[in-house]
């Protein structure tokens, strides 16, 4: 969700089999640099998977421009990598946040080929994706600050993963500006 | 007579030679020296560069030093498009290492990989060997902090002080001769700049002919750090140990 020259990017903690819980503290949302996450929900290996080959793709790029990449650039290469699988695709959906030129918030998500799709607002992805649409509708305002940012991603987060039996366990929120990163883990009904 | 023996990579001479292996070592002996010393707490590499134009456009991008993963440098001599492409296989293969097994490869592992690609092209393809030395300086979990010097025949070794490039024996007897044991990087860094400033062909130092560049955990965090030395803070250095040209009577 974009905030005032700031975002936060947000995760729920459930690893799961169908009805089973096998893990209560899953990584989901990972930092590529200083200034761009990548939130990657659906199948726990291909998260995984993928995010170690992206990591693979962004410090080969560090090393020859001398630079970090760009979200918009990031999410062009997460586009691509995700379609040159379009017959046996990877299993996710990608969430990608970043600050771009000038500190710039920018938000993107994608389906499991590389369909990119680009919001001003929030974007999400996951079990949950059409209570999360609702909850962020509802609570999204321009321009917060990134207190304020905090409390309505947590709420939102909360109220849609409660209502949904494959999500939960806790929250697990990013919120970043030019300055610092603040990562913090919410509580919520661990059900 | 070893004429005839000369032309291609691939064979040997009467005497047991390589002869275009040994072309390529007095190819990268006109090139640039650079130095490598292993302190304590951290690698040193300086480097001399040799083109020094008023012209020449000074991008951030150095000459002589060249990071190839977070936690491994190196410093190069010889033919600079040659040490390009080197690079870039370098950088990969540490890639793909860390992509396998989720961990920066040790320093030796990718000197070895490097070297025997060098290797390959002396032993078939009909290529000529790549006209270049490397000086890697890095740090990993197995063994601390290490120097590898490796030249064109694809052969390596681990060292505490080594020189590549133009007068690289003045100045490899010179370190060995003043390098000690348990060096701090600062007397590293001081003894290097002496040794080269020495074995330099220019009257004098400045901080435009020279690249430092320090590899050392980070305190606090205890990353390995990679850390070229920005110009003002070389020229103070090099004020420092006494080896800047006086400026001119008025």
């Amino acid at each position: 969700m974009v905030g005032k020259n700031c975002f936060a990017i947000a995760s729920d903690r459930r690893l799961g089999v169908q009805l089973q819980t096998i893990a209560t503290d899953f990584q989901r949302v990972f930092k590529i640099h200083d200034k761009l996450y990548i939130g990657l929900s659906g199948l726990a290996t291909d998260a995984q998977t993928l995010y170690q080959r992206l990591v693979f793709r962004h410090k080969l790029y560090q090393l020859r421009e001398e630079r970090d990449m760009k979200p918009e650039t990031f999410a062009s290469l997460v586009s691509a990598m995700l379609y040159e699988r379009r017959f046996g695709p990877y299993f996710c959906q990608p969430v990608i946040a970043g600050l771009g030129e000038n500190d710039e918030p920018f938000i993107c998500t994608m389906d499991c080929i590389g369909a990119k799709e680009l919001a001003k607002d929030f974007v999400v992805s996951g079990t949950s994706s059409e209570s999360l649409y609702g909850a962020c509708e509802s609570m999204y305002k321009p321009n917060m600050e990134p207190e304020e940012l905090f409390e309505t991603v947590s709420q939102a987060l909360m109220a849609s993963v409660d209502r949904d039996c494959l999500a939960g366990w806790g929250g697990h929120v990013f919120i970043v500006t030019p300055t610092e990163v603040q990562e913090r883990v919410v509580k919520g009904r661990m059900d | 007579m070893s004429r005839r023996y000369d032309s291609r990579t691939t064979i040997f001479s009467p005497e047991g030679r390589l002869y275009q292996v040994e072309y390529a070592m007095e190819a990268i002996g006109n090139a640039g020296s650079a130095l490598g010393i292993l302190a304590a707490d951290g690698v040193v590499l300086v480097g001399e560069k040799k083109v020094t134009s008023k012209l020449l456009q000074t991008s951030r991008s150095a000459e002589k030093m060249y990071k190839i993963d977070s936690h491994v440098s190196c410093a190069v001599a010889g033919i600079m498009s040659d040490a390009n492409i080197l690079i870039n296989t370098a950088r990969l293969h540490a890639q793909r290492y860390a992509l396998s097994y989720q961990e920066p490869i040790p320093v030796e592992q990718l000197v070895q990989s490097l070297c025997d690609t060098k290797q390959g092209y002396t032993q078939f393809g009909g290529l000529r060997p790549f006209g270049v030395s490397f000086l890697f300086a890095g740090w990993d979990k197995h063994h601390g902090f290490q120097l590898y010097m490796s030249d064109p025949s694809g052969n390596y070794g681990g060292w505490k002080a080594a020189a590549v490039g133009a007068n690289s024996q003045a100045a490899q007897s010179m370190l060995k001769q003043d390098y000690k044991d348990g060096l701090t990087r600062e007397e590293a860094v001081a003894l290097a700049l002496k040794v080269l400033s020495k074995t330099m062909d220019s009257t004098s130092l400045t901080a435009e002919k020279l690249e430092l560049a320090e590899v050392f955990l980070q305190p606090g965090t205890g990353e390995v750090q990679y850390q070229v030395c920005s110009p003002d803070a070389l020229g103070k250095l090099l004020a420092k140990a006494g080896l800047t040209q006086p400026a001119p009577e008025a």
